[in-house]
């Protein structure tokens, strides 16, 4: 079970968590502060509110009844306002704020002053104080809202800093993820068998570790793969001079039954011992440098190859294109793909295209029995053989598609296998060629 | 009347056995034949016999095939060809690139009939034709008009350095036209100067093939600018060749 919007990178996830924390934290701290700051103001601003209450009260007791209602209004303040009014019938606001109210304001007048606090459901009036004058009169005093402002300033700065801190914190858990990134990225290329590159051993000493670490990884492997070339090899070499030495003892025999079998036997020896050596060095193909290459003319000089030498083989469809790519590598890798459509179905299809944007791919095509869809990266494998269409008896080594395959990484594509894509009967090579240039 | 003097092959190969059986399977058909186990060896017989032609192994104790056939292409060096024997077909590409000199490559293990199939081809070949036209300096390049030809990863490269791939017959009759510019070649000198390895499937008709190479070079039969037709008489190689080595590659 997976989070909706849980990010899928480690990258992703550690930011996610620590701006979701960090903007918490600042929220609670904003809330606390401003919680504080309210209740400070509310009771300077109720304390200064009795006390001037009391004043406007004494003076407007001092004044003639007649003059009271013009000096009312100018007694008015910016949040609460008099009123030469009658009280209304209403009960008492149980508010904390009205309580608090009630209360210092009957305690700056005189004692027996009765002080009534009310809510007149009058919109934008919070509450309203009602009392009367020394004669009897009756005041009334609108309270406004109180409203704590907050200057778009202060949010601002709020917004400034947190931003900043994610930043910061994206920042440094890139820096901390990138070796990770860069790790991947060189055990890729390993996989690929370039000609290897060593990562930098620089940064913190975690990362100098693990990246001296997989140096040497990539060192041993690089020196197993060599002796395993150099086993090959050897064992070819030795292998030559024997099998020549039997092939022209062969041709010597006057028996021609005789000298056909073994030359048939040899004939498979040398084959094995070839395949064997190719395959060894298919990874070096990486060592080729990539030239710009008409595509066209090396699929259609391939054809003619073959066709010279009495094969049926046949350029159907062939796009004009020039790529980088390596072409003694993709002419290996197009003839062993060839040959297994000879060996296999006796004839081939050659065709041209373009491939996804940029891209370009040849297809093999050939009308013999295929390969069922369970075996087909199967056949990708060294020395994999179908026993039931491909035995040894038909010249086989299982090195061929293994070959083609390894060519085709070491060119930054790939070999795929599969049924024909216009439904007939045969099997379908489809060799895709990256449309960005080759690293050197 | 005499019949002419059977001729004379020399084996250098390190390993006895296959240089005797070579030697009597070459006898048995009615060549004369020499062997030596070494260069020195092989340095006494030239100096005491007339050898018509040459079957080197690459692999040799002390100095190596590749140093003798240096050796006996060096100036001044009496004309002889020289068939290679190598262990692997990329090792044959190499020596072919080097342009050592070598007038063809067999790669072992091989069939004694293609022996004998080669020595006859190279035998026929070097005495077709005549000695001032035997190949001049040996180039990794060989450029002409817009054009270059990579001699040994055997393809064209044009102007902008794009490789232009050939096939095999393609790229032997374009050598063929380049090593020998200016001259009229016939129709039948080129098909047996362009057999090469694969002469007996190879038997297309050589105009099909000069116009398979006039179409990759944008060359039109007519107002050619590289292959000329001679009528009656074959084709000639009309442009300047020229050596061009590595470092004129990026020149325009």
């Amino acid at each position: 079970m997976t989070l909706r919007g849980w990010p899928r990178s480690l990258f992703g996830r550690i930011l996610l968590v620590l701006a979701l924390g960090l903007a918490l934290a600042h929220a609670l701290t904003f809330v606390l502060a401003f919680t504080e700051r309210s209740m400070t103001m509310r009771r300077a601003m109720v304390s200064y509110f009795a006390s001037d209450v009391a004043s406007s009260v004494a003076m407007l007791e001092r004044l003639p009844a007649t003059e009271r209602a013009q000096w009312v209004d100018r007694l008015a303040r910016r949040n609460y306002r008099f009123a030469l009014a009658e009280p209304l019938d209403a009960p008492e606001d149980p508010s904390q704020l009205a309580r608090l109210v009630a209360n210092a304001v009957a305690a700056t007048l005189p004692a027996d002053r009765p002080v009534q606090v009310i809510d007149p459901h009058v919109p934008g009036t919070e509450l309203r104080l009602q009392l009367r004058l020394a004669d009897g009169t009756p005041l009334a005093v609108d309270m406004d809202e109180p409203r704590l402002q907050i200057s778009p300033w202060v949010l601002g700065a709020l917004a400034l800093q947190l931003a900043l801190l994610v930043g910061l914190c994206a920042w440094a858990v890139r820096a901390a993820t990138r070796p990770l990134n860069t790790l991947a990225d060189a055990a890729d290329a390993l996989g690929a068998d370039r000609p290897t590159v060593p990562l930098a051993e620089n940064g913190p000493r975690e990362v100098v570790r693990a990246a001296a670490a997989f140096n040497r990884m990539q060192q041993r492997i690089q020196a197993h793969m060599q002796e395993r070339m150099q086993i090959l090899a050897a064992v070819s070499h030795d292998l030559q001079t024997p099998i020549t030495r039997l092939r022209l003892r062969a041709d010597l025999l006057d028996d021609p039954v005789l000298q056909g079998k073994l030359h048939a036997d040899l004939a498979e020896m040398q084959s094995l011992v070839e395949e064997g050596i190719a395959y060894a060095r298919s990874s070096q193909a990486v060592r080729e440098p990539p030239q710009r290459v008409d595509l066209r003319a090396l699929v259609e000089s391939i054809a003619r190859d073959y066709a010279d030498a009495g094969l049926p083989v046949q350029l159907l469809h062939a796009v004009d294109v020039t790529c980088d790519t390596r072409p003694q590598a993709l002419r290996r890798l197009l003839c062993n793909l060839v040959d297994n459509a000879l060996k296999f179905a006796g004839a081939a299809e050659l065709r041209l295209e373009a491939g996804a944007p940029g891209q370009w791919r040849v297809r093999v095509l050939d009308h013999g029995p295929g390969i069922p869809p369970a075996a087909l990266s199967a056949v990708l494998q060294p020395y994999v053989r179908l026993e039931d269409s491909r035995n040894r008896g038909t010249g086989g080594t299982g090195l061929g598609l293994a070959i083609a395959n390894e060519l085709a990484q070491a060119l930054g594509g790939r070999l795929v296998l599969g049924p024909r894509a216009d439904g007939a009967q045969g099997l379908e090579a489809r060799v895709e060629l990256p449309g960005t240039p080759l690293l050197q | 009347m005499t019949t002419p003097p059977p001729d004379h092959i020399l084996i250098v190969d390190d390993d006895a056995g296959i240089r005797e059986l070579a030697a009597e399977y070459l006898q048995r058909q009615g060549l004369q034949v020499s062997v030596a186990a070494d260069g020195r060896q092989m340095r006494e017989v030239l100096a005491t016999q007339r050898i018509d032609l040459l079957v080197l192994d690459l692999m040799l104790p002390g100095t190596d095939g590749i140093a003798l056939c240096r050796e006996l292409r060096s100036p001044g060096a009496p004309p002889l060809p020289i068939i290679m024997l190598t262990a692997r077909s990329d090792e044959a590409d190499r020596i072919l690139g080097l342009e050592l000199g070598a007038d063809d490559y067999l790669t072992k293990p091989f069939a004694a009939r293609e022996l004998l199939a080669r020595i006859h081809a190279v035998l026929r070949r070097t005495r077709m034709l005549p000695p001032n036209l035997a190949v001049g300096e040996p180039a990794r390049h060989l450029a002409f008009g817009d054009w270059r030809l990579d001699t040994t990863a055997r393809h064209l490269l044009d102007a902008t350095g794009a490789v232009v791939a050939l096939s095999g017959a393609e790229y032997r009759l374009l050598r063929v036209l380049l090593d020998h510019p200016q001259r009229i070649l016939t129709r039948d000198q080129l098909l047996q100067l362009t057999q090469g390895r694969d002469a007996d499937v190879f038997d297309r008709s050589i105009d099909l093939l000069v116009s398979r190479v006039r179409q990759r070079l944008g060359d039109g039969a007519r107002g050619s600018r590289y292959i000329k037709t001679v009528r009656n008489e074959g084709y000639v190689f009309c442009a300047d060749v020229h050596a061009a080595s590595a470092s004129q590659e990026a020149a325009p």
